[in-house]
This record gives C-alpha cells, structure tokens and sequence, in this order.
C-alpha cells in the first residue's frame, strides 16, 4: 500500500500534506451511518433532511469528514508514524454529491523526550470553503532509531 | 427565551454515560472500509508486525464506536439518533442537533477484543451566538480505558443544537 516511510528530519514547516479528494455519495453514507451504528435521519432520508430540518440533501456526517481528515494523516505518517493528538470542528455541512478535500500543512516540529513530534494545521475543504478546520500532532520516527 | 431547560442545566458535571464495549477488528475494518481508509495496520498482520505492534491495530478514531451498545427502535428520538452516548440530553427548544467537534489525545494502540471502558461526563452546557443565530453547545469529556486500566485515549466532544 505504501512503499516509504516519511522519517522526522524529512520535514520542514511549511511542508503540505498530500491532499486526499474524496466526493462521498449515498452509498458511502450508508455504509458509514451503519459501521458507526447511526440512525440519524438526515443522512439517509432526503425528505426528513428537507421538510424537517430544513436541508436541500441528505448531508455527510461530521465524523466521516472527520475520518476522512484523519486517513490523509495517517496515509501520510506512514506504519511508524503515530497519530497523537487530533482536534476539529464541524464548522459547515456537506451534502452528498459534493467533492471534499482533506489535507493539512506543518506548523512545527519538536523533540519531546526524544520523540520527534510534527504539528499540524489541518482542514476538510469544499472548494475555498473551510467545511472541517482543526489542528493535529504526529510523531514520527526518527532516522536510525529502532523500533 | 433561554434555549436551555433547568433539568439539561443541572446535569454539568455529572457522568453522561458509561459504556464498555470489546474492540472487533471486523467492525473497525467495516468503518475504515467506509472511510476508504485501507491503511495496512487495520488490516495486515504482518505489516503491523513489521512496525513494531503486536498485531494490526485499531484505527484511532474508530476507538468511539467500540463501545456502542444496542439501541431499541421504540427507544429513538423521532430524527433517528439515539442518545445513548450523549446521555439522551434534549433541548425541547433546540431539537436540530449536529456533532460540534472533537479532540482527542491518543495515548496507546487499541487491539482485536481489547476491553474498552468508556466514561463519559458533561463538562459543559453554554448557549452561543453564531452566524445562523442562537445555538446551545454541549462539551463532553471522555475517558477510554482497556482492561489494563491502561488509558488509550481521552477525548473532548462537543454537539450543537439549534432551534
């Protein structure tokens, strides 16, 4: 699936992550409502979301965008990397059928006892619109350092 | 009008819920699948092995979902949800709910039929100003423990509702 490992000394402030680009339909947000065992109405019923709540779609749910962000994390940390601290907010809904964008670029790296950790700024995008807004830490390995 | 009843305002502070729930490497491979997430430390032994883990491990973020009991279809709120890990809080004057955020800090890999401990206490309950109009804002801290007592993970949710 992943052929390099990203190492600490690899990164710079400043550095984006790869972003992932993802438009969610109505079958992911089954599958999704169903692996987190949701029942919520607005994710699978268009008239419920319209008539009742007063949205033009059934809408993607906060913690898939919130899963979504973490996967281009941890796609990029690698097997060794950690995720250690992650942090967003549901700023803005998205509906069904619209294409998302999940990625984040470093704000800083540090050493905390001898553990090389990355700091990020992170968002879930839809077009210019800032949809999921949030930070994140990683560690990351260290060159040379076993396992 | 406050949007927050006395009975939802009187709960600050107090445990919402409490859950156990064993950790299945079938229902976190389920969620990472519908996420796309087809990360080898879910899924590939051997892999995980190679990084340094026992075996593949959870997703971090699927750690919420493990302790997810049974939810009754006469016990749903009319919109479908539940309420079982919200502490079943309602605000008669703010019905319209959606997820506010998260931050969680993860403190150790969670691994197939690892017991999760849940605890969940309402940290606050504060009405808010946005752009939209009046809304109420609910923090709830989590605690998750596994059957080591060891804690994997902590968490601080939130939940808006409007009228």
């Amino acid at each position: 699936m992943r052929s390099s490992q990203i190492f600490y000394e690899d990164v710079q402030t400043g550095d984006p992550l790869p972003a992932l680009t993802v438009t969610v339909d109505e079958r992911q947000l089954f599958f999704f409502s169903a692996a987190t065992y949701n029942g919520h109405r607005i994710h699978y019923d268009k008239d419920w979301a319209r008539d009742v709540e007063g949205y033009d779609n059934v809408i993607v749910q906060g913690p898939l965008q919130s899963a979504l962000l973490a996967r281009a994390i941890t796609d990029w940390i690698g097997g060794r990397g950690r995720l250690v601290e992650y942090a967003v907010q549901n700023r803005a809904i998205a509906f069904a059928g619209e294409e998302l964008t999940f990625g984040g670029v470093v704000t800083r790296k540090r050493l905390a006892d001898d553990v090389g950790l990355v700091d990020l700024d992170i968002a879930g995008r839809r077009g210019d619109t800032v949809l999921m807004p949030g930070t994140a830490t990683v560690a990351l390995p260290m060159r040379g350092a076993p396992l | 009008m406050s949007l927050i009843d006395a009975e939802s305002a009187a709960r600050v502070g107090s445990v919402a819920a409490t859950a156990t729930g064993e950790v299945n490497r079938r229902d976190w491979q389920r969620w990472a699948a519908a996420v796309g997430d087809h990360n080898p430390l879910w899924f590939d032994t051997e892999y995980a092995r190679a990084q340094g883990y026992r075996d593949i491990i959870c997703p971090p973020l699927f750690l919420q979902y493990a302790i997810l009991g049974v939810a009754a279809l006469d016990g749903l709120r009319p919109d479908g949800s539940s309420g079982a890990v919200s502490g079943s809080l309602a605000f008669p004057r703010a019905p319209r709910r959606m997820a506010g955020g998260e931050s969680t800090t993860f403190l150790g890999p969670a691994y197939h039929r690892d017991e999760i401990e849940m605890v969940r206490t309402i940290e606050s309950i504060v009405e808010k100003q946005g752009r939209s109009g009046q809304f109420v804002l609910v923090t709830w801290r989590t605690m998750y423990r596994n059957q080591q007592r060891e804690l994997v993970a902590e968490a601080t949710t939130s939940m808006i509702a409007r009228p």
